[in-house]
């Protein structure tokens, strides 16, 4: 599905009600769509129609169980709806495209090499970037939420969050950011040299009771924040029930010359 | 397009950072609107000029009574103790004595101050405003921390954020809205939207901080609702030991 302008921002955006959606950046000016119908066990099973075979001596010519793609002002849509017989979206857009990937009960999200601006938002499932070199936003209600940047722009924020899953975030070793982490029930784990601020004992905070006297008791860790490198661009981490792990990238490896 | 949505365009457009048939609208509003246009001029003149404010140069006479000060220091051997003191005495009078004058001269014009105080708080909240109705999900959040910095009586940071908060197709949007709503919680009616916004959400960590927050601002009548969430099993049960945990600290 061409853009309507190759030359000016686009943007591709993903809704699906479910399916595993990966969504790869590579050199063309075009979304590139690829798609399975399947059997996939979702928790929906009971309300699609199974998949019949074709009567006998029939071929499949057409109908509408698949996905619905639309392009409107530079931006390529998406969807999967409830009833659609998809189950895995594969598409590959101009790595300088902003996606929006937003899965009800898919397994997995999964991004790889865009530059432009990715929102991703899972509802039951993992969310999983890899190379990506811009403002990232991701989001998932059960499941782990990964990202491996190559980059952190110096002007964009950046947010991931869970409510049961870990995040783990992977960092080129020389980035500037300053991150602020809330893990409730959960440790926050990074192998940088995080400056964090704000005191290390515990805050005891005084309140009225409600006989009139003070009451005191000791505030629970709130939201921390650090900064590596300096301090940069606000990065934040919060999840309610995981852990938060925040890993220095090492510079690759070189690849060796192909043995000939 | 009318004032409002011309106004929230101001700070884009000196950042050039409006598309094309946004920049277009604007200036065909600005050609028409006899009370955006100047209010545009003049804040486009402060924009330019705070990037353009110089350094404080201390007054004419600061030069000749350093130099002053320290021809007097080397003339004077340092060797003994007690000629040393009272040198160091005489020097510090004599230094206070050249700064009462310097700031005195340095001293901001007051009115001018008070107006140029007004005028970036109404900056702050223009980019605020601006950024917080950008379609990127990364601005957004920027303006969010643009929001931080209004102040608490801002009514239309206050409402742009609650917006955020109820709509935002972006739950990590939402989430710092909720975040930035601590600031503001002296106003009762952020204080009541808050708690309505409570059982419209349907993410749990939105949920969660909305609890934490009415907490925080000791908001008693939060309390029929939190009981009606406890008991609904469809909230999801971390959510539901969170309510508990808050209806124990909002006795």
């Amino acid at each position: 599905m061409p853009f309507s302008n190759p030359a000016g921002a686009h943007k591709l955006v993903v809704d699906a009600f479910y399916g595993n959606v990966t969504v790869k950046g590579y050199q063309g000016q075009d979304v590139v769509i690829e798609y399975t119908r399947g059997g996939s066990a979702g928790p929906n099973r009971g309300r699609r129609k199974p998949e019949e075979p074709p009567p006998p001596g029939m071929r499949r010519i057409g109908g509408n169980r698949d996905l619905e793609v639309t392009e409107s002002a530079n931006t390529v849509t998406v969807k999967n709806n409830i009833l659609s017989a998809v189950s895995n979206v594969v598409i590959q857009t101009p790595a300088d495209t902003s996606v929006t990937v937003k899965v009800i009960s898919g397994r997995s999200i999964d991004i790889d090499n865009l530059s432009g601006e990715i929102e991703a938002h899972n509802m039951n499932g993992t969310v999983k970037i890899t190379n990506a070199s811009g403002a990232v936003v991701a989001h998932s209600m059960n499941g782990n939420v990964t990202a491996s940047l190559n980059r952190v722009p110096a002007d964009k924020m950046m947010s991931f969050s869970t409510f049961n899953g870990d995040i783990d975030v992977s960092l080129p070793a020389d980035s500037k950011a300053t991150f602020k982490m809330r893990a409730d029930n959960g440790d926050i784990f990074s192998d940088f040299d995080v400056k964090l601020e704000g005191q290390s004992a515990p805050q005891i905070v005084e309140e009225k009771d409600n006989k009139g006297g003070i009451r005191r008791r000791v505030r629970r860790d709130g939201t921390q924040t650090g900064s590596i490198n300096g301090g940069g661009p606000e990065m934040q981490f919060t999840t309610f029930d995981g852990r938060i792990v925040i890993h220095k990238k090492q510079a690759p490896a070189p690849t060796p010359a192909p043995a000939r | 397009m009318t004032c409002g949505q011309a106004k929230r365009l101001f700070a884009d457009h000196w950042s050039q950072s409006l598309s094309a048939d946004q920049e277009i609208a604007l200036e065909a509003h600005l050609g028409g609107c006899d009370v955006c246009r100047p209010e545009a001029d003049r804040l486009g003149a402060l924009w330019s000029d705070l990037a353009r404010l110089p350094a404080e140069e201390p007054g004419p006479g600061l030069r000749p009574r350093f130099y002053d000060l320290l021809r007097g220091a080397r003339s004077q051997p340092a060797s003994a103790n007690k000629p040393q003191m009272s040198w160091r005495i005489a020097a510090g009078i004599a230094l206070l004595a050249a700064g009462v004058p310097i700031g005195y001269a340095l001293r901001p014009k007051d009115p001018e101050l008070a107006q140029l105080r007004e005028e970036v708080s109404s900056m702050r909240q223009l980019v605020a405003l601006s950024l917080l109705q950008q379609q990127s999900a990364s601005e957004r959040l920027r303006g969010v921390s643009w929001a931080y910095r209004a102040e608490p009586s801002d009514s239309e940071v206050l409402r742009a954020l609650l917006d955020r908060v109820n709509s935002d197709p972006n739950v990590n949007v939402r989430l710092a809205a909720v975040d930035a709503l601590h600031a503001f919680g002296s106003s009762d009616a952020a204080r009541k939207a808050v708690l309505g916004s409570l059982e419209k959400q349907d993410a749990p960590l939105v949920q969660v901080a909305i609890v934490d927050l009415l907490v925080d601002l000791h908001d008693r009548d939060a309390k029929p609702v939190l009981r009606r969430m406890a008991r609904n099993v469809s909230t999801d049960a971390g959510v539901r030991q969170r309510v508990q945990w808050a209806l124990e600290k909002l006795q």
